[in-house]
């Protein structure tokens, strides 16, 4: 489809992201070794969005898989629908099954509740699989992905080892509030999201909102830069950025819009207090 | 051999090139030559930085590698001649050493004699130099491991947080309410479809932490000190003293941002820093002024000292047991117990020793590590 990575970069800018040729060539890789891609970087700064882009580029459904504190297999891969199983149990109780029929029966594939894991790699058509957040994980869910990320296969205990139709293109995504197993970044091509540079900001800016001025997009833009050098709680990311410009746009004409919509950026009293000293006073 | 043309042909040399990584310390397995072999037969080998980013893709796998991996790229790929400078953040790490520098001699650890080259000969690389790191002594470490352990702490206490939190949020669910779910189910004919779990209150604990900061501490409180600046940073209910001849509350100290300026603080406002032991008028002193503020039945005490006290040994006794009457548990970490054939037979600590509940080391990261088993089992 591409034989270039620098064919990826006007496509994906159509699409409205603005891309780099590195993180092109990694997509390019990506797509052609059929590898999870692991995408770590501070919040916001845009790694959920590569993995939209990318279902949106290649015409392939997404299947998001949030992670959390405590997820499980049950929640991640696959559970057996128990009401479903119990009820069937209640009408062949009294039936000609056999127990071994019966036992056959309910833990079929009718039976199985898809969770996004096992939904992406059984479907009749390629997928994109979005793991986010796979920090916030626990360590055993990562040693579950192993299986996955090799070999793109599932056992399941009671129906054994369930072999992806289509390989899924996986992105993982980590905010890197932990360090992840070498297991698991050994089975991955791995991109460091860094916060995008003034031009690359600038740019992303007028994408999003075309009818900016352009001087106040760069003042935006500078302001940004500016603010993420301070030590603040939380560093502004992309979509603050943006949230950020929407809101001068819609307070232009009032007093000072700039200051006033800066609860569109800063999401603390010291980071207000913070940059209120150093960039405003 | 450290550059491509020292090979015949192209894949031999890619295959030299994941020699070459691996010996900076990137894990380029069997598999990583593979990949990037079959990424050069993409066509990504005629445009060299896309080749760079390509092989940066697998051969890296966090944003410091990627970093290194840029100099042994250039060096492998296109410059010949060059040496990677292996003493790069040396600079950085000087510089900020330099912001603490005043503070460290304050507690007696700014004269630390190792120089530079001493220091790089030492370090080695991987999850083995980290390991060996946790486990130095905190009066062995110089000032780069110091650094170093600064920034594995800050990690390592992050993530023992998450997993105590996950784990006791974990410890509280399973448990059934038979009633609730017999209820719930009555619509189901008393078929137990949906299970009623109980809910539980939410135990809240404190840990409070009092640290000697005495004259035969100084080879350690220092690192104890930076240990419970990012432990706050993670366990918010935590308060802190320091104590010595006279006992101050820190907890303020440790909630600022910055290291640097927490032990400027600490520096400035502690008078008795260095001084001589008194351990049983000191906890008298916090049993009678904060003992009621800062203690309920869900505090952790963890007192961090080596024992040495001058004072009356009955002062010690009575202080000790009235602290352990208003702990929930009350631990010792004893930076000698790590020395080999350490015995408590001073007089503070055999006097102290009965009271306890725990009583461990703290010489090394590692031994505070262990202070995780002792947040979940309280």
């Amino acid at each position: 489809m591409f034989d270039n990575p620098k064919e990826l970069i006007p496509v994906i800018d159509k699409l409205g992201y603005v891309i780099e040729e590195e993180l092109a060539t990694v997509l390019f890789l990506l797509l052609k070794l059929e590898k999870p891609l692991l995408l770590e970087g501070n919040p916001g700064v845009g790694k959920t969005q590569i993995a939209y882009i990318l279902s949106d580029l290649m015409g392939y459904d997404l299947v998001r898989l949030q992670c959390y504190e405590g997820l499980d297999v049950n929640n991640a891969i696959y559970e057996w629908n128990y009401q479903k199983q119990l009820l069937a149990i209640k009408i062949h109780e009294r039936g000609l099954k056999s127990e071994q029929e019966t036992e056959d029966l309910i833990f079929g594939e009718e039976y199985l509740l898809k969770r996004p894991l096992l939904e992406a790699i059984d479907s009749d058509k390629r997928k994109v699989l979005l793991i986010d957040e796979i920090d916030r994980s626990d360590e055993e869910f990562e040693a579950f992905l192993l299986e996955l990320l090799s070999d793109f296969q599932i056992s399941i205990p009671e129906l054994g080892t369930i072999q992806a139709k289509h390989k899924p293109i996986v992105i993982l995504t980590s905010n890197r509030t932990r360090e992840l197993s070498d297991a698991l970044k050994r089975r991955c091509l791995y991109h460091w999201v860094n916060y995008p540079s003034i031009e690359k900001e600038l740019k992303i800016i007028k994408k999003h909102i075309p009818d900016i001025e352009s001087k106040l997009a760069e003042q935006i833009a500078a302001y940004v830069q500016q603010m993420r050098n301070l030590k603040l709680d939380k560093a502004p990311g992309i979509a603050e950025t943006i949230d950020w410009a929407k809101g001068i746009a819609i307070l232009q004409g009032q007093d000072n819009p700039i200051y006033n919509s800066l609860s569109c950026l800063l999401k603390s009293e010291h980071d207000m207090k913070l940059v209120t000293t150093e960039l405003f006073s | 051999m450290d550059h491509y043309t020292d090979y015949p042909t192209f894949s031999e040399a890619l295959v030299g090139f994941s020699h070459e990584a691996r010996k900076y310390g990137l894990q380029s397995g069997i598999q990583c030559t593979k990949d990037s072999i079959a990424s050069a037969m993409e066509g990504l080998w005629l445009d060299k930085d896309q080749f760079g980013y390509a092989l940066s893709a697998l051969f890296c796998h966090s944003q410091e590698e990627q970093q290194l991996f840029d100099k042994i790229y250039n060096r492998y790929w296109r410059q010949k001649g060059t040496r990677i400078n292996d003493k790069r953040d040396y600079k950085n790490k000087s510089k900020l050493l330099k912001q603490s520098v005043n503070s460290a001699v304050m507690v007696g650890v700014g004269s630390t004699d190792s120089s530079e080259d001493t220091v790089e000969s030492k370090t080695t690389t991987g999850s083995n130099s980290k390991e060996t790191l946790k486990r130095t002594d905190f009066s062995k470490l110089n000032m780069i491991q110091e650094k170093q352990l600064e920034e594995l702490s800050e990690k390592m206490i992050s993530e023992m947080s998450l997993r105590i939190k996950r784990r006791r949020k974990k410890a509280k669910q399973g448990q059934i309410d038979i009633g609730q779910s017999i209820r719930k189910n009555l619509q189901n004919g008393g078929v137990m479809i949906d299970l009623q779990k109980l809910k539980q209150k939410k135990d809240k604990y404190r840990l409070l932490i009092l640290l000697d900061v005495s004259g035969s501490m100084d080879k350690y409180s220092f690192y104890l000190l930076k240990f419970l600046w990012t432990l706050k940073h993670h366990f918010k209910q935590i308060e802190a003293f320091t104590f010595s001849t006279s006992i101050m509350r820190i907890t303020d100290f440790l909630n600022d941002k910055n290291i640097g300026a927490c032990l400027a603080q600490v520096s400035q406002n502690a008078k008795h820093w260095s001084s001589g032991t008194k351990i049983g008028e000191c906890l008298q002193d916090f049993n009678d002024n904060y003992a009621k503020r800062y203690l309920n039945g869900n505090t952790l005490t963890i007192v961090l000292s080596d024992g040495l006290d001058t004072g009356k040994p009955e002062v010690l006794d009575e202080a000790i047991q009235k602290l352990k009457l208003r702990s929930k548990k009350l631990i010792w970490l004893n930076p000698l117990k790590g020395m080999q054939g350490y015995e408590p037979i001073q007089m503070g600590m055999k006097t102290a020793l009965p009271s306890l509940h725990h009583f461990g080391s703290a010489h090394n990261f590692e031994s505070l590590l262990q202070l995780e088993n002792i947040l979940l089992d309280a």
